[in-house]
């Protein structure tokens, strides 16, 4: 691990609860995410990990610690950080063609230029012909395709994804985590995938970090070693399978202390 | 197949012929209560000075097009009621936005805005001449006042509670703070700012007329308070039904301008 793409260094939050009383979301959390990894966060609904994932993106700031990326250390938002969100967060207001020439004009390209490599990115993600349709127009699946390509159009060094297959059927959401893993292996980058999936997790990513629940902190780091390529073969193999298996014995400990602690 | 079939087709052959019936209906609602009003008064059910016939009130609202001071009275409620509300407009958007923008300016205006939304503005009118006599002035600042605290409200609601994912979406392409209110949160919140102005438009037009037939002159409801004191009650309907007309066309304006804007929106779609 020579080049670093994340690191995350004794990273503490805690959100302000309504009767004063602070709850601790994230604590002493430290993890070093490779340049170019695809990397998995996963673990039971409120352990965490979306606040990880937002800290990184430097929409909340953090309280103690640090976050460091090849860019520096993280304060605020910024283009070398794309995010895909759950529910696609698109400009309701702008055709797919703008969502994605949006990102492109802020770094200064000229129109021409933006709308030539906005319908490059557009094609990529199989949405060639809807350039000029509003996203009130598309379905989940396609609408989630148009955010990829707005967020992957601005090439960011850093791909921070908040559940982003989440909202989708099932089948839309096999051919996304397909058509993902083949994107990024053709333009790596350093990829952050929220999940509380565990079949979509060991299917994407190369390691895999397991949360636990509040207050969240990574308690175990899973290796995938499943390979570049990533199809049915992959599904059907022992390996896959038996890690599955044991990814799902760890979450599910985290997942049954977290709704014993809520209540 | 079928299942599949039915799901495709009915909306389509849905859509067609219920739209056509409802217009169907409406006219025929409206032409029930026309025959109606014209056959209670023919037969004396109803005293022609109470209820004149609707033939008679026709007659006289084409007399008045073809004379042309109808379209002078008109023309200056018109111009009142949209000079007060696009006047309402440029000060309430604003103050909207900034009261929820900034924390100085939400806890300075929102009791004030609570206290003035439901007051009848109307009890101001007595103030408002003795502060801006009777005139245009006076007559467009009423309208002004009870525009005003529905569009405040509505766009104070609107900037206040937007959709946080699109707005970290923007801020993570690059675009600056100072230009999110710009170019995010004021296209998020329009649905809801058109909202107020509809909410507005016909409180601008009803406050107009009132405020007209209160403090006299022209303009139509001055002209409906003259047929009174008149005695001329046909005057006084060919008035009620020339400021149906007129509120219903601005109304049905606005409701072009707002499906123009919100192109973008799902519920340009049914």
């Amino acid at each position: 691990m020579s080049e670093f793409g994340i690191k995350v260094e004794g990273v503490s939050h805690s959100y302000a609860g309504r009767s004063g009383a602070s709850t601790v979301a994230l604590k002493e959390t430290n993890l070093e995410i490779a340049r170019n990894e695809f990397h998995a966060l996963l673990g039971p609904s409120g352990c965490g990990k979306s606040t990880l994932l937002y800290l990184i993106g430097g929409f909340i700031p953090v309280q103690k610690g640090a976050i460091r990326t090849p860019a520096g250390v993280v304060s605020a938002p910024g283009p070398d950080r794309g995010i895909v969100f759950q529910n696609f967060a698109l400009f309701p207001w702008k055709t797919v063609l703008e969502n994605v020439v949006y990102g492109l004009r802020k770094q200064g390209r000229s129109k021409p230029e933006a709308e030539e490599r906005a319908r490059h990115y557009i094609k990529m993600v199989q949405l060639a012909g809807f350039e000029n349709h509003f996203p009130s127009q598309l379905s989940g699946g396609m609408q989630q395709r148009a955010a990829i390509a707005r967020t992957l159009a601005v090439d960011p060094d850093i791909l921070l994804m908040d559940e982003p297959f989440g909202a989708l059927d099932a089948q839309t959401r096999r051919v996304m985590q397909e058509e993902l893993r083949s994107i990024w292996r053709n333009s790596p980058k350093t990829v952050v995938f929220v999940t509380h999936d565990v079949h979509e997790a060991v299917f994407l990513a190369d390691r895999i970090s397991i949360m636990s629940a509040r207050p969240g902190r990574i308690e175990h780091l899973v290796e995938t070693e499943l390979g570049m390529e990533r199809d049915d073969g992959v599904i059907a193999s022992k390996r896959y399978v038996e890690l599955c298996e044991r990814i799902w014995a760890l979450v599910r400990e985290q997942a049954i202390s977290a709704s014993r602690g809520e209540h | 197949m079928s299942a599949l079939e039915a799901g495709h087709v009915r909306p389509a052959a849905r859509s067609g012929p219920r739209f056509g019936t409802g217009l169907l209906v409406q006219t025929g609602v409206l032409l029930a209560l026309f025959a109606l009003w014209e056959a209670s008064t023919r037969l004396g059910l109803a005293h022609p000075f109470l209820l004149p016939p609707l033939s008679d009130v026709l007659v006289r609202l084409y007399q008045d097009a073809i004379g042309g001071a109808v379209f002078v009275d008109l023309g200056l409620t018109l111009y009142r009621a949209l000079t007060g509300f696009l006047i309402a407009a440029a000060l309430g958007i604003p103050l909207g936005i900034l009261m929820a923008r900034t924390k100085f300016f939400g806890w300075f205006f929102e009791p004030l805005i609570s206290i003035g939304f439901p007051m009848p503005k109307v009890a101001f009118v007595p103030i408002f001449i003795l502060w801006f006599d009777i005139y245009d002035t006076s007559k467009i600042i009423m309208v002004v006042f009870s525009c005003f605290f529905p569009i405040v409200m509505a766009t104070h609601a609107g900037t206040k509670n937007v959709d946080k994912w699109p707005l970290w979406s923007a801020r993570a392409l690059g675009t600056k703070e100072s230009r999110l209110l710009w170019e995010v949160i004021l296209p998020l919140a329009s649905p809801q700012i058109l909202t107020g102005l509809q909410i507005a438009l016909p409180v601008g037009m009803i406050t107009t007329v009132v405020t007209e037939m209160l403090m006299g002159g022209r303009g139509v409801g001055g002209a409906m308070i003259q047929a009174g004191r008149f005695a001329d009650s046909v005057g006084v309907f060919a008035g009620i039904i020339e400021i149906a007309l007129l509120g219903m066309l601005v109304i049905r304006g606005l409701e072009l301008i707002r499906a123009r804007l919100l192109i973008w929106h799902p519920e340009a779609r049914h």
